[in-house]
């Protein structure tokens, strides 16, 4: 199998003065891949990486599901990702959200996101926004992308968000917890979706009252994550009109239709 | 005739003691169970039979699969 190496990449990106991801394209469209990709071989085939490179997922919110789906796109090759969250860190972020940190305590969510893109992978193109957007923000967001990715903390903004997907023509990958509890779902637009069924602000919620724990925060967003891929792939959903719900209290999974 | 039952997350404190063998009268719905289980109509966002979506007038029978789902929305 012929694979570019990093360095080889970055010489050949400064030496023609193009961006690295230019280089990695130019490369999978010759069969080749980079050396970063190549652990993923088996799981993806050279079109697929391709696809992956040249596909846009905007994420919404960049707390404990937002750190954890940002980080799998962009180490799987996502090559243009668009994110956005207004919120700032808190000490009691510590405990599941992958981009807080005890010295980026009081700092901006969108800023460590940034900051982690470009440590991980530099071919990414990262559009990062520090706000907190209303419906016709979230439009704008999603206008153009190839997925929207609802990592969002609460209820009260799913269903603005599942509708400007649903407006912008885009599938919609959502997923929440509480306690032990999590689950994942895709909204085909115009489908039926997980926020038409769970209410919105102002009652009570699950999460108020199990908490948040690590591994249902982890364990949901990986599953948001694989499946995200697999629609930037070119592969169908897995889970159209449906809702992965896994509990870890009993490591039971069971794939539930929402028809 | 008996069901499983399942409640999920917070719906936990409400699961019978017997979920894989909860006795249901014949003609009996989604809606009279959840009232024997304590649970108003508000606390329940989402009711699977067998893992499809269904309602509180839906009609149990022998061997079913009921699962009940809340508000869950954390991140």
């Amino acid at each position: 199998m012929p694979v570019l190496s990093l360095e080889a990449g970055r010489e050949i990106a400064r030496l023609c003065g193009v961006a690295a991801r230019d280089v990695d394209e130019c490369a999978l469209r010759q069969g080749v891949w980079p050396e970063r990709h190549l652990r993923n071989h088996a799981a993806c085939t050279v079109v697929e990486q391709l696809r992956l490179l040249t596909a846009c997922a905007a994420v919404v919110g960049l707390g404990g599901l937002g750190g954890h789906v940002l980080e799998l796109l962009a180490r799987a090759g996502v090559g243009h990702i668009r994110a956005c969250d207004g919120d700032r860190f808190e000490a009691t972020n510590l405990n599941r959200q992958l981009l807080s940190t005890e010295d980026g305590l009081g700092g901006s969510k969108a800023e460590a996101a940034r900051n982690r893109l470009a440590r991980i992978n530099s071919s990414v193109e990262a559009d990062v926004r520090d706000v907190f957007l209303d419906e016709a923000g979230m439009r704008e967001l999603l206008h153009g992308a190839d997925l929207a990715v609802d990592c969002l903390g609460g209820l009260a903004q799913r269903k603005a968000l599942q509708d400007a997907a649903r407006d912008v023509g885009i599938p919609l990958v959502t997923a929440a917890m509480a306690g032990l509890t999590a689950f994942v779902a895709t909204v085909l637009p115009g489908a039926a979706g997980p926020a038409d069924f769970l209410g919105g602000a102002g009652q009570p919620s699950g999460e108020d009252i199990l908490g948040t724990p690590p591994e249902s925060v982890a364990v949901a967003a990986a599953f948001q994550g694989a499946e995200c891929l697999r629609l930037l792939r070119g592969r169908t959903s897995a889970l159209d009109g449906r809702m992965l719900v896994v509990d870890l209290r009993s490591m039971a999974f069971e794939t539930l239709s929402l028809g | 005739m008996h069901i499983s039952v399942r409640c999920f997350a917070q719906l936990v404190t409400n699961q019978p003691e017997n979920p894989e063998h909860f006795p249901v009268a014949d003609g009996e719905t989604v809606g009279r169970v959840m009232e024997r289980l304590g649970l108003p109509e508000t606390e329940v966002k989402l009711i699977f039979v067998n893992g499809v979506k269904a309602g509180t007038g839906t009609v149990l029978r022998d061997g079913d699969r009921l699962g009940l789902f809340p508000a869950v929305g954390g991140g």
